[in-house]
């Protein structure tokens, strides 16, 4: 009963690459970490300033025994979104951009109407 | 979203870890909803044109659509973010699970039975459909035991599944069983069940709702995994539930001829297998007393999708390790139903909207003219539909 459990996968069969070298496939996966470790980071910056707030004065004991309440919850789940869509910005970017080049026809009909004397 | 609720074998981690939890629970929505949305205008701009253009035609059906969708720098993109994104959820409980071992296992071990009850059966076979893949990439799936008087997966399963949904059903993670109870009891409320089994419970969290909306009733639970039962006994007995777990096989119940008013699943069939399926529906008959009612909730039938919304399961059933996904979703459930021995004229079906996450009226309204949604509207994590079928004895 005293053995250390360690979880691993038994049947979860090979990783799936998406890309032609599935090293963007890695590093898009490093990314996604390196994205949650600065939010866990954020949040314990998060805890010391409540902390703070509260006390004035903090221990390591303090930061590791505080857990959020629902409205703390809220608001770090408000400002994690809005990493989130910072972050990846750019993939949304390329999804609005097919909206736009689809809405080229009126673009140009608009430019048209401009340029009329 | 709201916080999981915290019973006493639920192991959530440190400060950290809980923050790192929640952080993957935000950006698996945010891939799946908002980088998700940009899917089918990927594919209407994009993928579609130059496939047409290279075949003279369009895909004529969801795999042609996944090739194409996979072929694309944004499909490739949203593909590799989902399935680490699926790892990431399941790493991140990993760590405070292995550490509050083997404690978990001897404090579950010490439970007694003062609600409920459980009895484990050494002889039920794992069946290949839960053996052969780790399903949703959960590693160990839901039976591997790992010790002696094992709970690791059940504890994995409870926690992971919370960071998977993001709250989305609740903090008890019942969303979806709620949602039935409260449709039965509204919609028919001259039954009273004395006797309810669920299928495939694994914790127990679907099994609890039923407890609460039937108090009367005496519940039972089935599951073929072990580590899952002992931790939902130990769950249940935590939160005063009166449930009987029972390790069996639902493909060849123990339970006699007739002995139950209520029998009912909460989105197992889709990880059983074809030959699988109908048998379970067999076994559902048999156990039912005349009168009783069989109720599943399950994914709608792929017939009620289009194209594009089937290349989703057609995803899932290749990289998010569901094997009998595309298959079951197929199959046509009233014509299974049927097979099965249930009156055709016995059989109902449903899109009931979820309890939670719909107005009362609109709830209400469900209840009082029953209609299936089209997979359009029906989407996990889109909208807040469950499709339910079943019959009576």
């Amino acid at each position: 009963m005293s053995d250390k459990i360690k979880i691993t996968p038994v049947n979860r069969g090979k990783r799936p690459a998406f890309f032609d070298d599935p090293a963007i496939d890695q590093l898009m996966a490093i990314v996604m970490s390196m994205s949650a470790e600065m939010s866990v980071l954020y949040d314990r910056v998060d805890t010391i300033e409540r902390l703070l707030d509260n006390k004035g004065t903090l221990s390591r004991d303090d930061i590791e025994a505080f857990r959020p309440d629902q409205d703390t919850e809220d608001e770090r789940n408000v400002r994690r979104n809005e990493y989130i869509a910072r972050l990846f910005r750019i993939i949304h970017e390329e999804r609005e951009s097919l909206v736009s080049h689809d809405k080229m026809d009126e673009y140009n009909e608009l430019m048209d109407e401009l340029a009329k004397p | 979203m709201p916080l999981q609720h915290e019973h006493e074998f639920l192991v959530t981690g440190s400060h950290d870890e809980m923050n790192r939890q929640h952080y993957v629970s935000r950006l698996r929505m945010h891939i799946l909803n908002q980088i998700g949305a940009g899917m089918r205008g990927v594919y209407e701009n994009r993928v579609k044109p130059k496939f047409k253009q290279t075949n003279g035609r369009v895909p004529k059906n969801e795999h042609e659509i996944r090739k194409a969708m996979l072929a694309d720098s944004y499909g490739k993109t949203w593909s590799t973010m989902m399935v680490n994104c699926q790892d990431m959820v399941w790493e991140s409980v990993r760590p405070a699970i292995e550490r509050a071992q083997p404690g978990l296992n001897e404090k579950v071990s010490r439970v007694k039975a003062t609600h409920g009850s459980i009895v484990l059966n050494s002889d039920v076979k794992v069946p290949r459909y839960l053996a052969g893949a780790d399903i949703h990439r959960m590693p160990g799936n839901y039976h591997t035991e790992r010790a002696t008087d094992d709970v690791t997966q059940g504890a994995l399963y409870d926690r992971g599944r919370f960071v998977y949904n993001g709250g989305a059903a609740g903090p008890f993670a019942d969303g979806i069983p709620r949602t039935m109870a409260a449709y039965i009891k509204a919609r028919w409320p001259d039954f009273k069940p004395k006797k309810i089994l669920e299928l495939g419970c694994t914790i127990g969290t679907s099994t609890v709702p039923f407890v609460d909306a039937f108090p009367d009733a005496e519940v039972h639970a089935i599951d073929v995994s072990a580590p899952s039962l002992r931790y939902g006994h130990a769950r249940a007995e935590a939160l005063g539930k009166p449930i009987h777990f029972h390790q069996m096989d639902a493909e060849a119940l123990d339970f006699e001829d007739q002995s139950f008013d209520l029998v009912y699943s909460c989105i197992i069939f889709h990880e059983t297998s074809r030959k699988a399926y109908p048998k379970i529906l067999e076994e559902c008959k048999r156990i039912l007393k005349p009168g009783g009612q069989m109720i599943h909730t399950e994914l709608t039938p792929v017939a009620n999708m289009d194209d594009f919304d089937a290349f989703y399961i057609d995803w899932d059933a290749y990289y998010n390790n569901e094997p009998f996904y595309q298959t079951y979703t197929s199959l046509d459930p009233e014509e299974w139903v049927t097979k099965a021995g249930f009156e055709p004229s016995k059989f109902f079906q449903a899109s009931i909207p979820d309890l939670d996450r719909s107005p009362p009226d609109v709830f209400a309204g469900a209840v009082r003219n029953p209609t299936v949604a089209d997979r359009k509207a029906a989407r996990v994590g889109e909208s807040a539909k469950w499709y339910t079928y079943g019959a009576w004895k």
